[in-house]
């Protein structure tokens, strides 16, 4: 509740930040300060301290789990604005709008991950959403990003029609739209509460951009200024994830017979085009879009298991994926080639820069010793825990064998291709890098520092 | 917490700083910075070891738990350290005799580059590091790091001048043939963690003792045979023991150090830890004497013949070795440790000797071409004197003390066991007291070059030896047998708590013996040693052994050829299985197969691409058909 | 399909739904065979009146998507989101009495954040006409 609220007023606040405050630097200051703030106030409510006591009506509920993911995605998010905060001064003149949006949507995100009715989750996504719609086209003079802009929000508003048509229909089976009063048959669910399950489930998947409903994320990923792709690659799709876990524990979660199957065939889809498509890719920025869809598939393992370790794991998931990939974003804005043969020779000019890299890619692939790959790992544990589904198990480390492929042509193009990708990034910058590097190898190794959090 | 032990970690920690800094700062500090961390490091410790030896004297035992290291499922792996009176000892050991090798090193290596000399301290340290953490692990697991962390600071240290390509070699040798012991400890682990959920000490070894544990004999079979494996490698035993000798290649007071005083007999504490376990098992135990042995007959004899100083004591250490797991073997564990701890004194101050030695004559190892130093290096004479006198078995000295426990021991069992362990004893007052004589007495047959550089070593080398050899002279005390002063046995009492008497084990089935009997024994054995030693003594200073060897005494020299044997019938027909899988299934099949699939993925993704048509109105399209399937797959078809 | 014939429509199943289905396929089968009908049967006689779009009456000229200025659009909106917010005033006229202070403050701090956007606009210049 510390962060919601907070979360707006800072919105309204970074909205005249940019009316009063005439340098750039002063209105990045305020932001990151506010998002520290934000995160500090969260970690206290974590800790047992509230500053408000609103009575909610039972909509909203914020357990550890809630809070613990919400402080991920802001400790995220302030990573995010200290990599990447000046790069949004290239993408048009709005400086301080583009920061209240992003406020906005960290309010609709702590909607998502704590609701307790189906309203409140139907808010935070749309509250996630319509910044992003804005963000997608921020730089109008770019054809590319209007044309994104436009398409999500063309099919957004398709998904959330569908969202909206399913919460009606479980509505009008349960009389409530609160998740704790709806109790459905668990032999037979009647026709309506199944159709409305199904209706949510392609909505939220078409949110995390699950196959068959990924079709924006390359378009969008791609057209939209790269400094917003990386937040909304990241923090947002993880937040929406915790939204579908909650939605299909908590809702639905009597009659995962029903939807089971459906999940394992959207992942394994999922996995299948995100990795595949993603071999092919030549510019960076796309391979990372296909690259978020494979992310996206491994973490849908978490809601196809539901079970401790599968809710343990999309939380580390969350954090290791979002690190690794603002991290890898970051770099890719200060580029002008988004092509491989951009990242040509970039260890020679920049080695801090590409060894920070390599281990952000290497976490991506899941090897060893990097948070990437203990997230995978708990997510196929909770797979294998729920003792069914061994084929999809068998089926994601296929695919994500394959995933080293395309990851490792960063590597490679950066370590052994001859060329001059030169950028300039500040020591600040770098320190920024070397420290998420060390904190994704220090989850790779120690895991519980995280998670213990969920039980003290 | 409220345990004062709760402290232990400052023994490894210091050491850990000592490489960090070293590590770190090898550029920019001064060497006698770079001494001063380093030996300071393990003064520190050993300080601290000395309190917790006070502590644990006191009876106070703890395990010390700091933070769950590993947690899976229902196994949970603290990272602990248990100390109580076996580990507390080692730690006297290890960072003791580690404090006056240090100190010897700054000595010994002042000739390096700064570089190079701060390289080896940090190495040094992380040695003493990750053999503190072996002795002191509540558990295997946390033994396991250490037991890693030393083979590879073994490693290290060996292949330190690495510019030479046969010392490469050397060093390569070690870590592969201790990486085949550490598979089977491995495997022993898991058998662990499989049948019994733990891998603590605390937890399994008392459960062993009550029959709890939920292991059946065959498992505790396999475990201590297993476990055994994995000592053969660290301890250099038959017959993974060929690495030892070839170790030799790194500088002197590492093989002090470590192939000599500590890391060899990881092996022997990870046996007496167990020691439980290995009670409930007398065939291991039974394999465990017989291949003692048999390593400490088969290094003796091949001692006898070689002429580089440093290898004659390496065998020497095999043989030594060989002893100690023949105690384990006949279940006496504590004579096991008694041995341990007098054979890091002496053969710490034999190694040291020796490298004072090549000092001196600057970088010669081979003692055909050394005689009559004892003029030139008075101190290093005597105290080399000490420690040969000391292994020989010579009443009074350490040596013969825990020598005498063991024999006692393996008599108690067998008196065949007996005789060749006599036999083993004697021959290695023989070769010893070859050495001795042919490096101190007699002439000098070097150049003339290398008599005008003899000299005694700076007092950095000659302070060490001192200690050690005092050490040498008093360590046995600690372990005067019942026979000979009743009550006199300090350690057997110190020790008693950890170890376990099973009454139903074989090692005390011949009960025991008589006062009688023991002074009889020990009056023969002592009465041949001496025999020997001043034939040996008489005969090699006269007429140095400098001719080359033939017929049998030339298979010696040759080490009994196991080298070439393990050439020819593992290393060879792996090479040829190796190049067959390459030409015949490699290429052809599996390189086949693996680009097979890397075309296969390409294909996919260049057709899945056009998928993404760009068009919104296909999106949508593809959307609503598979919403349409799904919903006609949910409702009519799935019945 | 066979199974579909033999359900039993009191059960809460997806073939209780077989009347809708029905009756959908009688709606579609119904409009499309009247269009297609009178399609075939009616006279076809073509005239330029016929053909022009119907606008109440009024004559019409010009293309309907002219480009105007975006003030219209923006004032318009605006006018529209402000006005529409004022509606949430009357269901708090109404339960005044009983929401009592803590609905006063939730009334209050939704008219504070209103204000804040409409300070804001004006700032920004949102409504100024002249450029």
């Amino acid at each position: 509740m510390n962060a919601l609220i907070l979360s707006a007023v800072l919105g309204v606040i970074m909205m005249f930040s940019g009316i009063l405050l005439k340098q750039k630097s002063a209105v990045r200051g305020v932001a990151i300060t506010g998002l520290a703030a934000l995160l500090l106030v969260n970690i206290l409510e974590l800790r047992g301290i509230h500053f408000f006591k609103i009575d909610v009506a039972g909509m909203m509920y914020f357990d550890r789990f809630a809070l613990l993911f919400i402080s991920i995605a802001l400790f995220a998010t302030l990573v995010y604005f200290i990599l990447s905060a000046k790069d949004m001064e290239k993408v048009g003149a709005d400086y301080a709008e583009y920061f209240a949006l992003i406020f906005f949507i960290i309010c609709g995100i702590i909607l998502v991950a704590s609701f307790k009715s189906l309203l409140i989750l139907f808010l935070g996504i749309e509250i996630i959403s319509i910044p992003l719609y804005i963000l997608t086209g921020a730089d109008k003079r770019n054809l590319k990003g209007n044309e994104g802009s436009l398409k999500y929000f063309l099919m957004g508003a398709f998904s959330t029609g569908l969202m909206l048509m399913g919460i009606a229909l479980i509505y009008g089976a349960a009389g409530t739209f609160d998740v704790e009063k709806m109790k459905f048959a668990i032999e037979t669910p009647a026709v309506l509460p199944v159709t409305g399950m199904l209706l949510l489930l392609f909505s939220m998947s078409f949110k995390v951009s699950a196959a068959p409903f990924h079709f924006w994320t390359p378009d969008v990923y791609d057209g939209a200024p790269t400094v917003f792709t990386s937040f909304m690659a990241t923090v947002v799709k993880a937040a929406v994830f915790i939204g579908f876990i909650r939605l299909f524990d908590e809702t639905f979660g009597t009659f995962q017979v029903k939807w089971q199957m459906w999940l394992a065939v959207i992942a394994a889809v999922t996995l299948f085009i995100g990795n595949i498509t993603a071999v092919f890719q030549q510019s960076v920025k796309r391979m990372l879009a296909y690259s978020s869809i494979a992310q996206a598939g491994f973490m849908l393992l978490a809601v196809y298991a539901m079970n401790t370790s599968a809710k343990e794991g999309i939380l580390l998931y969350a954090a290791a994926y979002s690190l690794a990939t603002i991290g890898i974003f970051s770099v890719l804005n200060k580029l002008n080639d988004y092509t491989f043969e951009g990242f040509n020779g970039l260890a020679k000019q920049q080695p801090v820069v590409a060894g920070a890299l390599t281990i952000f890619l290497l976490s991506l692939a899941g090897i060893p010793l990097t948070a990437g790959f203990l997230a995978k790992f708990f997510m196929l544990k909770s797979v294998i825990d729920t003792g069914t589904g061994l084929w999809l198990v068998i089926f994601a480390v296929l695919m994500a064998a394959v995933s080293v492929y395309y990851y490792f042509r960063v590597i490679q193009a950066m370590y052994f291709k001859e060329g001059k990708a030169d950028i300039t990034v500040t020591g600040r910058f770098k320190w920024a890098l070397v420290t998420i590097a060390a904190l994704i190898i220090i989850l790779g190794t120690f895991p519980n520092i995280l998670i213990n959090w969920l039980y003290f | 917490m409220n345990n004062v032990l709760h402290l232990a970690y400052l023994v490894p920690l210091f050491p850990l700083l000592g490489f960090l800094i070293n590590g770190l700062g090898r550029k920019s500090m001064s060497k006698s910075l770079i001494g001063i961390v380093g030996s300071g490091a393990i003064l520190a410790s050993f300080i601290v070891s000395v309190w917790i030896f006070m502590q644990v004297k006191g009876g106070n035992t703890f395990t010390a738990e700091y933070f769950n290291f590993i947690s899976a499922d229902k196994l949970t792996i603290p990272f602990a350290f248990k100390i109580d009176q076996l580990s507390s000892l080692f730690l006297l050991i290890i960072t003791g005799v580690g404090f006056l090798i240090h100190v010897y090193s700054t000595s010994y290596m002042h000739e390096e580059k700064r570089e190079h000399f701060g390289r080896y301290f940090a190495y040094l340290n992380l040695f003493v590091f990750s053999m503190l953490l072996l002795v002191m692990g509540g558990n295997y697991v946390i033994m396991f790091i250490g037991w890693e962390g030393v083979g590879l600071c073994s490693y290290l240290l060996i292949g330190f001048w690495f510019k030479k390509p046969e010392y490469n070699k050397a060093a390569n040798k070690a870590f592969i043939m201790n990486r085949i012991g550490d598979l089977a400890f491995l495997i022993a682990v898991f058998w662990l963690i499989w049948k019994t959920g733990s891998v603590s000490y605390d937890t399994i070894l008392p459960a062993v003792k009550e029959g709890t544990s939920g292991l059946n004999n065959t498992d505790i079979l396999v475990i201590t045979l297993l476990l055994f494996v994995g000592a053969t490698g660290k301890s250099a035993q038959i017959p993974l023991y060929t690495w030892l000798p070839d170790a030799m290649a790194g500088p002197t007071p590492v093989s002090a150090l470590i192939h000599a005083a500590t890391m060899v007999t990881a092996g022997i504490y990870m046996i007496v830890r167990s020691n439980v376990l290995y009670s409930l098992s007398p065939v291991t135990l039974n394999v465990i004497a017989i291949v003692g042995l048999a390593t400490a007959l088969l290094a003796a004899t091949i001692a006898l013949k070689q002429n580089d100083i440093k290898k004659v004591l390496a065998y020497s250490t095999v043989s030594q070795l060989g002893y100690m797991f023949l105690a384990l073997g006949t279940g006496s564990y504590i004579a096991a440790v008694f041995h341990v701890m007098t054979h890091a004194f002496f053969k710490a101050l034999l190694f040291l000797g020796s490298g004072s030695v090549i000092h001196a004559m600057g970088g010669e190892q081979d003692i055909r071409k050394m005689g009559g130093l004892a003029k030139y290096m008075k101190i290093t004479n005597i105290t080399f004197l000490i420690g040969c006198l000391a292994i020989a078995g010579i009443p009074g000295l350490s040596g013969f003390f825990s020598k005498d426990e063991i024999l006692a021991g393996a008599f108690m069992k067998s008196p065949i066991l007996y005789g060749i362990g006599l036999f083993t004893a004697l021959l290695t007052a023989f070769y010893m007291f070859r050495l001795y004589a042919t490096t101190f007495k007699g002439s000098f047959r070097g150049t003339h070059e290398q008599e005008h550089h003899l000299h005694e070593s700076p007092a950095a080398i000659t302070f060490p030896l001192i200690v050690l050899a005092i050490l040498s002279i008093v360590g046995g005390y600690v372990g005067v047998p019942e026979f000979i002063m009743h009550g006199a046995h300090s350690l057997n009492d110190f020790l008693a708590p950890v170890i376990v008497s099973v009454d139903h084990g074989a090692a005390h089935a011949a009960g025991h013996l008589s006062h009688s009997e023991e002074w009889m024994l020990t009056g023969i054995s002592t009465a041949l040693i001496v025999i020997v030693v001043v034939f040996a003594w008489t005969r090699f200073s006269k007429k140095p052994d400098t001719a080359e060897p033939t017929g049998f005494g030339k298979i010696l020299a040759n080490k009994w050829y196991v080298d070439e044997f393990y050439d020819a019938a593992v290393v060879r027909p792996l090479n040829k299985l190796g190049d067959f899988l390459d030409n015949m299934l490699e290429k052809p099949v599996i390189d086949g197969l693996v680009n097979g699939v890397g075309k296969l993925v390409n294909y996919s993704s260049r057709q899945l691409r056009l998928l993404q048509s760009g068009q919104v109105g296909s999106y949508v399209l593809l959307m609503v058909i598979s919403m349409l399937l799904i919903f006609a797959l949910q409702f009519f078809l799935r019945k | 399909m066979i199974h579909l014939l033999q359900i039993n429509p009191s059960t809460a199943e997806a073939g209780s739904y077989l009347p809708v289905a029905i009756q959908l396929i009688f709606a579609v089968g119904l409009v499309s065979v009247l269009m297609v009908a009178t399609h075939l049967l009616g006279p076809k006689r073509k005239t330029s009146d016929k053909l022009q779009n119907f606008a109440s009456g009024i004559e019409s000229h010009g293309d309907a998507r002219q480009p105007m200025a975006i003030k219209y659009f923006l004032t318009a909106i605006l006018f529209v989101l402000f006005d529409v917010e004022v509606i949430f005033f009357y269901p708090y006229a109404v339960n005044f009495k009983e929401l009592g202070w803590s609905g006063f403050w939730a009334v209050l701090m939704f008219v504070g954040f209103f204000l804040c956007g409409f300070t804001y606009i004006i700032k920004k210049g949102a409504l100024k006409w002249e450029d």
